[in-house]
């Protein structure tokens, strides 16, 4: 069986430490993404795994087997680049067989292979073309095929579908998905996209900075954000987060216009505190709505700005400053002030226009300003300081 | 040569060429597949696995391939230029087959620097260095804007702008021997058509350096020209567009928004055409089919070979090569050192 | 392509016709400059010596002036060179073609460190004059190892002159001071190769010599043209290294650029007619290679 397991695995290059104390530990046919921004140490997590770097320090352990020191070729692996990497000069069948003839496996079973991983990635009667006379997914399937036909333990991918046009990536996302259902392999998956990491995966692997920020399903990361970091990294558009201060009836933003009553001694807060608190766009209604919501915050003020008109919902950027309608350019504080809200499509709001929110008490989060960890998710279950009860913190840590 | 090469790293590397018997890896093989040694370098000991770890995973597999050629052109390259210098420090001439290593001093040198005719020597390395690639950088940015302009037959000139320097110089100082000979040359009748000459190019001290730097500017501005062409083609059209947009001339687009973007070309460019000039002996040589070029044009190239292989002073010739070494490197080394720090190479 | 968005960019600036006129002039002038001194060489080196002196240099010489006999001369005199040169030429360009390759993708496409070190001294040898090594090499070659005499088995059962020792020392020079060139050549190209490519081999259990002989190599075919070409002009066209190691023009191992720089000059003058066709003989190997793969030159000395 092949779990992945990385203990402590840290690469450094000079001063430069691109993957620091990371921690990962990967069950038999899990589909697992490394998601993060460009840079993030995700990739170089993934070629210790593939052995193309070796890490300055930790263990990598496939299966049962240490395999911090193999090569690549001995780690049971099969590994699909961004650059799709055919050679140029061989055609389908030849880049598909490479590994096999190299490893001098005999021609039947060599065909048998070969037809079975072109079967499934769909790239039957194309086994004689060249690379260049193929379209960009065809390649990719062809890339992938190569893998499929070394029946490796582990799978790795690393960013597969960047270079493809998006509705191509849309498709070869439920290609992938099919594979890794039909062939009960581990698959560990590179991508900056986070609608890719969230639509496949079974766990994602939020990386920032060489360090692991979470790893957990993909709606946990959502819902449940271990900081500040996941929380705007995850979902898109990013969750609102605001600063603000603890006060003895709950919290309030800097300008002072939103407030959220709860006792703050059952998040282990006390008045002058700074957490910033975090709501997803979806998560704001307009006072119309209120009653929709089953734990609605009191009504906070607030002037309409732009109109993002998307089809399916529309974003509308709220002020939550007192300022004229008229102000062209936001003063960077006005911005740190601003929420965004979803609204239904058939909404008849207006740019510039007064309108009074609520948040969804069940979704609104708190994070340490400082080191950016959850303190809360939801405080439905807060009541505020004169009826003080039993609280529910969920913080991770 | 390699395998064997291969088994040798191999044994050295701890000779533990161990296979681990059942593992996973095996499991997916036994289908016909054929299961490989799978060797565990990580357990291996001994001196090589401290090379491995100080100069990479790959340095020992990769020496077949670098280090024979590497040893072969250092021996030649660096060996001789070592070599070289310790013979500068001797006193070795004539016919004597080997130089008295004993008794080093640096005389040669006090005697060359003295010398009133490596003197000269020395400035007109530096007039033909200079002036060659100076006039060759301007002569061929030239031909590269001209044949940039999208014109027709863009290949036939382009070819023929560079035709000459596929020539050897030996080949090309007959054609300008020819074309400067004062009788009936072609660059005499032309100034014999505004009324001047005839000069004797080849034979009057003051003109010959001139001669062999027009001459050379001849066989290399098309070389100059392929340079900055491929440097004009990468610059976006939209740069010129901008440029038009924005109400520049012609003239002033170039000046302002493209030259400037040619200043690494130039600097490339430069160094290539200094390597060619301090080459310049093969057509100084072919002039006069004799170690001693034509007054006036000894450089310090035809001076060390003539020193060394017509005079037989080695030990003088080779320090005149040194200078001529010190020179080069001058040039050479702050570009190889900005390419090497910007990871160019 | 290129070339079609800046015609567009040059027609809208050169829209008045003169622009164009005083251009394409420029540039045929720029022609005339380039091709005078060759035009006037072969139309001379068809004349008699009265044509030579008594015709108009760039026109060519009719009649009595008309003669091939400086051809004849010149080929006679230099075929021996001719073969000579091509008997080291082409050998030093396939070794040191070969082995650059090969050098460069120890440099570049494998993982270790140190290569740039070891590249800044390839990179360094290119730019070395040669005057600096000529003393060592003459004495490598003529004291230390004297290939006349180190082989002399070979040369008693073939025959072959011991003079012919000198096309093997002008070999191995050739290939090792080429060597430095190829493998920058060759470098420039293997670093625009993908890496994920070889390391998708590498996962595919290649060794780095399979990588080399079933990947690398087959994908440098364009760069071996560029890199022959350029190198068997510069082996054929050298005449220093011919000087050196090969005692005179009179030898029968004498490559052909050493010939021709003592042709044609006697007591009585020179004989520019012969020159010229001797000058024309010892270039057409290097004219036709250009001729046929001039875009090739181009790009190589263009890296």
């Amino acid at each position: 069986m092949a779990r992945v397991n990385l203990e402590g695995v840290t690469k450094r290059y000079g001063d430069v430490t691109a993957v620091d104390d990371m921690n990962l530990d990967i069950e038999h046919g899990e589909f697992i993404t490394l998601v993060g921004p460009s840079g993030c140490g995700k990739s170089t997590t993934m070629e210790t795994i593939a052995g193309l770097t070796k890490p300055t320090g930790g263990t990598v352990t496939i299966g049962d087997l240490d395999v911090t020191t193999l090569p690549p070729k001995d780690r049971g692996i099969a590994m699909v680049f961004q650059n799709i990497a055919l050679f140029p000069h061989m055609d389908v069948y030849d880049n598909i067989s490479f590994g096999l003839r190299l490893r001098n496996y005999s021609k039947e079973e060599i065909d048998r292979r070969v037809e079975d991983a072109a079967d499934k990635v769909q790239l039957v009667g194309m086994l004689d073309r060249m690379p260049d006379e193929m379209s960009g997914g065809q390649r990719q399937r062809v890339a992938i095929a190569r893998a499929i036909v070394r029946e490796p333990d582990v799978f790795l991918m690393d960013e597969p579908l960047a270079n493809l046009d998006a509705k191509l990536r849309v498709h070869m996302r439920t290609v992938l998905q099919r594979l890794h259902k039909e062939m009960d392999t581990t698959i560990i998956y590179v991508t900056h996209d986070q609608a890719e990491a969230m639509t496949m995966s079974d766990r994602i692997a939020v990386i920032d900075a060489g360090e692991l920020q979470q790893i957990a399903p993909p709606l946990t990361c959502y819902n449940e954000p271990a900081n500040l970091f996941v929380a705007g990294f995850i979902g898109s558009p990013s969750m609102n987060t605001l600063a603000g201060e603890v006060t003895d009836t709950g919290w309030v933003s800097q300008n002072g216009n939103i407030q959220i009553d709860f006792d703050p001694a059952e998040l282990g807060l006390s008045p002058g505190d700074r957490p910033t608190m975090g709501v997803r766009p979806e998560d704001v209604y307009t006072s119309e709505k209120a009653d929709t919501v089953t734990h609605p915050t009191q009504s906070l003020p607030a002037t309409t700005d732009v109109l993002e008109p998307m089809g399916d919902e529309i974003f509308v950027y709220l002020l939550t400053d007192d300022i004229g309608a008229e102000k062209m350019a936001l003063s960077e504080a006005e911005q740190e002030n601003q929420l965004l809200m979803s609204v239904s499509p058939d909404s008849t709001i207006e740019e510039d226009q007064r309108v009074d929110v609520v948040l969804d008490r069940s979704k609104i989060h708190f994070f340490d300003a400082k080191s950016g960890e959850a303190i809360a998710h939801g405080i439905e279950d807060l009541a505020g300081v004169e009826s003080a009860s039993t609280a529910e913190a969920e913080g991770d840590d | 040569m390699f395998d064997s090469f291969r088994t040798v790293t191999r044994q050295l590397v701890g000779g533990e060429d161990h296979r681990t018997s059942a593992d996973s890896d095996d499991e997916i093989r036994t289908d016909g597949g054929v299961a490989e040694s799978r060797r565990r370098t990580g357990s291996s000991g001994g001196v090589l696995k401290a090379v491995r770890d100080r100069f990479g995973e790959d340095f020992l597999e990769s020496t077949p391939f670098w280090l024979p050629t590497f040893l072969l052109m250092s021996l030649f390259v660096y060996g001789s230029i070592g070599w070289n210098f310790l013979i500068s420090l001797t006193d070795f001439e004539g016919f004597a087959q080997e130089p008295d290593y004993s008794n080093l001093d640096f005389e040669m040198y006090v005697q060359a620097v003295t010398s009133e005719a490596v003197q000269t020597a020395v400035v007109n390395t530096f007039a033909l260095l200079v002036a060659f690639t100076v006039v060759c950088l301007a002569f061929g940015m030239v031909l590269a804007i001209l044949v940039d302009r999208g014109i027709r037959f863009e290949n036939t000139f382009r070819t023929i702008y560079l035709l000459p320097m596929s020539l050897s110089f030996v080949v090309t100082a007959q054609f300008w021997l020819w074309m400067y000979n004062p009788t009936n040359g072609i660059v005499n009748m032309f100034f014999g058509v505004f009324g001047l000459g005839p000069y004797d190019f080849i034979g009057n001290p003051n003109l010959v350096l001139a001669a062999v730097i027009f001459a050379l500017v001849w066989q290399f501005s098309g070389y100059t020209m392929v340079v900055y062409l491929a440097s004009l083609r990468a610059i976006p059209t939209e740069h010129y567009e901008a440029a038009q947009v924005d109400g520049a001339s012609t003239v002033k687009m170039y000046w302002r928004v493209i030259v400037p973007q040619l200043k690494n070309a130039t600097i490339s460019a430069s160094v290539v055409l200094m390597v060619f000039a301090l080459k310049a002996f093969d057509f100084l040589y072919s002039l006069v089919g004799n170690f001693r070029p034509p007054n006036g044009s000894d450089i310090l190239a035809t001076k060390m070979v003539r020193e060394a292989f017509q005079n037989q002073n080695w030990a003088y010739g080779s320090a005149i090569a040194v200078l001529l070494f010190a020179l080069a490197l001058a040039i050479i080394g702050p570009y190889l050192f900005h390419q090497y720090k910007h990871d160019n190479l | 392509m290129s070339t079609k968005t800046n015609k567009s960019t040059a027609d809208r600036l050169f829209e008045v016709d003169y622009y164009r006129v005083a251009l394409y002039g420029t540039l045929v002038v720029m022609l005339a400059f380039f091709l005078a001194p060759i035009e006037t060489g072969i139309v001379t080196s068809f004349k008699t010596q009265t044509a030579v002196a008594e015709t108009l240099p760039f026109l060519p010489a009719g009649g009595e002036g008309f003669t091939l006999s400086k051809w004849n001369t010149a080929i006679d005199v230099l075929s021996r060179g001719l073969l000579n040169s091509l008997a080291f030429a082409v050998p030093a360009t396939l070794l040191s073609g070969l082995l650059g390759s090969i050098t460069a993708y120890g440099l570049t496409l494998v993982n270790w460190r140190g290569q740039v070190a070891v590249l800044t001294l390839f990179v360094a040898g290119i730019f070395i004059p040669y005057q600096a090594v000529l003393v060592p090499l003459s004495k490598f070659w003529g004291v230390y190892v004297q290939l006349g005499k180190s082989l002399g088995f070979f040369w008693a059962t073939t025959g072959i002159s011991k003079d012919y020792a000198a096309l093997i020392e002008l070999t191995v020079t050739h290939v090792a001071y080429g060597l430095p060139m190829c493998t920058i050549l060759f470098r420039s190209y293997y670093k625009s190769m993908s890496t994920e490519m070889m390391e998708a081999a590498r996962l595919d259990g290649a060794t780095l010599r399979k990588i080399y002989q079933r990947i690398v190599f087959p994908l440098s075919k364009p760069m071996f043209a560029v890199v022959f070409i350029y190198q068997f002009t510069q082996i054929w066209n050298d005449l220093l290294f011919a000087l050196i190691l090969v005692s005179s023009s009179s030898s029968p191992a004498a490559p052909i650029v050493l010939i021709l720089s003592g042709l044609g000059s006697s007591m009585e003058g020179t004989d520019f007619a012969l020159r010229m066709a001797g000058a024309f003989t010892a270039a057409i190997p290097t004219l036709i290679v250009y001729i046929l793969f001039g875009d090739k030159f181009a790009k190589g000395v263009a890296s």
